[in-house]
């Protein structure tokens, strides 16, 4: 609390410098017919930038997700440490919102009208982040990057300021469903779906491909953790493959489930379900004694559009070890501070792409313009153009074993509805000498 | 017919948690007539104890044994210092300060213990057994579940109906002046009323967490249905709240695994409105005998 009144009264004596200066400094200007051009962009000096973000840091979503903002704190320092962006130093915010959309309301407009952040990054959450949608758009807040999958972040024309950031869940369903078609012919498929939008689009993508294959689809509420009758139903439809959009605790619980029924379908799980660590780290305890020696996520198929903590040879994992070694707080470099590096390091991007004097429009219209080019370590482009603001355009697919991933196959690219899977063309990128993108300015 | 199978099963291993819960609720109505609602917060907090004695390398056992013992102390503890100042007032005090213990307590362990997802080992296999190349969702595990709580009611049901101690326990709560008259230590006996049904909370409380998952609100679900339970079998009869358990437990089971489980929480809410319609004394409960 006094920590946070503390760098608010500090912002609140750089807002008050800066005034000063560019008083002082208008000295020089002409006079006269300048008077809408003098009134200062929101958030934006010349000194620093302020943004900021709602994540779950408290409740049932705090595992996992609180490390995605200490990441992007992370790289948000290591930058300020080379001298910010065009002069910049970047100020982020984070507050908790526990994962409660009327918690989000309250900090979200905390964020807009007492911080007067330029901009909103990575707020996390399908059922939170819709809350405040309308909100951000109307005030012409720039909502960059969701944290989210859904596709209600891809809306230009309703929502001009929101855009999405990770693979939309329909095209990671498309994928995966693909993939399963191809090498899984003659499975019968179950679905275990969280009962909202997540689990709605990614059937809407599976179902593309496997409407024949699919013999049950259930659906569990969040919430409720009994399980049982879901897996139950599964198993007695005769599913041999269960293809999961759900979230690492339902991940556990359905393993567990699973165990107790003897039901050994090949698992599939969505990116966001199937962090080995964190559900690792749940499951290890009932892994250790009754049951096998094996980790009960062994073999179990998912994706990933993101370099992962288990590969350290990874250019761009070396980068963020860097930063976290370097920036970080307590704890190890996960999956999820990676996340929250990457989500900073484009917003990096985007502000350099909307040049030396950046507002909350030219924001806007720079990712529109040139966020497609950018690159980071991400697998696939983004899908962002001025009539499309979807995120990563691709997945791999991917097999677990032995706490590490191996990739089965290459980069796979597509778009929402029937569009094609086609496989990735571009090289990786490389992370620069220095750690920090040099994306022009756009336009 | 398998899918039927399992999800009977399924049901009776989550009802029989439901059936310990409510026998605490039960425990504490015959001995004090209050309705306790931070007996779930109370068995979290317990089984947080468990964990944290389980996780410094001891087994589940001494890790059961000292969540009985916290539960017991615990109970008494509460009894003593929050309950009594409350206790001879309208009967809504308790309950309302039973409401605010249950928010103070979950606060308190996710200050202490974190509000994390932690997984809570489980003494028994978790694999169902195979009979005959059909696959069982019964496990070790659930026998264990179900074999504490038919020994807990039946230890309950020995103690108010065989033992001097379980009726003066009655009697201190049925008329604590009458009961003081004839000599009861009354206030000793809600002392121990509340300490022995925090110890059969805490029981409930590892019984359910033992092979899945617990954090700060885990037992919330428990609560809720656990009192349907307790509602359905008349609040004042331990086999009425074994049966009201095993029946909630079923009852949901199915409306989850054949209608869908958004409406698990519904058919809860209907089961309850029911039974306070059709049947406000519970299925078991003799309270007609006491309208003379």
């Amino acid at each position: 609390m006094t920590r946070r009144s503390r760098r608010s009264a500090l912002a609140a004596a750089a807002v008050a410098a800066a005034v000063v200066l560019s008083a002082c400094g208008a000295g020089g200007r002409p006079d006269g017919g300048s008077g809408t051009d003098a009134a200062p962009a929101v958030g934006i000096t010349d000194t620093s930038v302020k943004i900021g973000a709602h994540f779950p840091l408290t409740g049932v979503a705090a595992p996992g997700y609180s490390e995605i903002p200490t990441g992007a704190k992370a790289y948000f320092d290591f930058v300020n440490a080379a001298g910010g962006i065009n002069g910049r130093t970047i100020d982020y915010v984070f507050r908790d919102d526990a994962y409660n959309p009327t918690q989000t309301s309250q900090v979200v407009n905390e964020l807009v009208l007492q911080d007067q952040v330029f901009a909103l990054l990575g707020g996390l959450g399908t059922p939170t982040h819709s809350a405040v949608l309308d909100y951000l758009n109307s005030e012409g807040v720039p909502d960059l990057f969701v944290s989210s999958g859904s596709l209600l972040w891809d809306q230009p024309a309703k929502n001009p300021q929101t855009f999405g950031w990770q693979p939309d869940y329909e095209i990671e369903g498309k994928i995966v469903g693909q993939y399963v078609a191809q090498n899984f012919p003659q499975a019968k498929v179950g679905l275990f779906l969280q009962d909202d939008d997540f689990g709605r689009d990614g059937e809407l993508g599976a179902r593309r491909f496997l409407d024949k294959q699919i013999v049950a689809a259930e659906r569990y509420t969040p919430g409720n953790t009994d399980v049982a009758p879901q897996i139950a139903a599964l198993q007695a439809a005769g599913a041999d493959l269960v293809i999961g959009f759900n979230v690492p605790s339902y991940t556990a619980l359905s393993q567990l489930q699973s165990l107790r029924l003897n039901y050994k379908p090949q698992w599939i799980y969505s990116n966001v379900g199937s962090d080995p660590g964190l559900v690792g780290s749940l499951l290890a305890r009932f892994s250790e004694g009754a049951v096998t020696d094996a980790g009960l996520l062994d073999g179990v198929i998912t994706t990933e559009y993101l370099p992962g903590v288990d590969a350290p040879d990874d250019p761009w994992v070396q980068l963020f070890q860097r930063v976290w070694d370097e920036h970080g707080g307590d704890g190890e470099l996960t999956n999820y501070r990676i996340y929250g590096m990457s989500q900073a390091y484009t917003f990096v991007q985007a502000l350099q792409a909307a040049g030396a004097d950046p507002t909350r429009e030219s924001i806007v219209a720079a990712v529109e313009r040139s966020g497609a080019q950018f690159q980071g370590p991400w697998v696939a482009p983004f899908r962002y153009s001025a009539d499309r603001h979807a995120g990563v355009s691709g997945v791999e697919v991917a097999r677990i074993t032995g706490g590490t991933t191996e990739s089965l196959t290459p980069v796979l690219v597509t778009d929402n509805g029937d569009a094609p899977i086609t496989e990735a063309t571009g090289e990786p990128a490389a992370p620069p000498a220095n750690g920090i993108p040099a994306a022009p300015p756009a336009g | 017919m398998q899918q039927f199978l399992n999800v009977t099963l399924t049901g009776l291993g989550q009802g029989a948690v439901y059936a310990a819960f409510a026998l605490a609720l039960v425990l504490i109505w015959r001995s004090t007539r209050v309705v306790n609602f931070a007996q779930g917060a109370m068995a979290m907090f317990t089984t947080y104890l468990a964990l944290t004695v389980i996780e410094g390398g001891q087994s589940y056992w001494v890790g059961l044994v000292v969540a009985l013992v916290a539960g017991l102390v615990l109970g008494a503890v509460i009894e003593r210092l929050v309950i009594r100042p409350v206790e001879g007032g309208p009967e809504l005090n308790a309950v309302i300060v039973t409401l605010g213990l249950f928010v103070a307590l979950q606060a308190l362990a996710a200050i202490l213990f974190g509000s994390t997802f932690r997984s809570f080992p489980a003494p028994f296999d978790l694999r169902g057994f195979t009979v005959g190349g059909v696959n069982i969702a019964f496990t070790p595990n659930s026998i264990y579940i179900i074999v504490a709580v038919v020994v807990v009611m039946l230890a309950l049901v020995a103690l108010f109906r065989f033992t001097d101690l379980g009726l003066k326990m009655r009697a201190a709560a049925f008329s604590q002046e009458v009961s003081r008259l004839l000599g009861v230590p009354v206030g000793r006996m809600l002392t121990l009323g509340w300490a022995l049904a925090a110890g059969v909370g805490s029981l409930s409380g590892l019984l359910i967490a033992g092979g899945s998952l617990v954090f700060p609100a885990y037992m919330d679900a428990v609560i809720v249905y656990g009192f349907v339970a307790a509602v359905l079998g008349g609040l004042d009869s331990p086999a009425g709240a074994v049966v009201g358990g095993l029946t909630i437990g079923l009852l949901l089971s199915y409306v989850s695994g054949y209608l869908g489980s958004e409406l698990v929480a519904l058919a809860a809410l209907a089961i309850l409105v029911a039974v306070l319609l059709v049947r406000p004394q519970g299925l078991f409960a003799r309270t007609a005998a006491r309208r003379v």
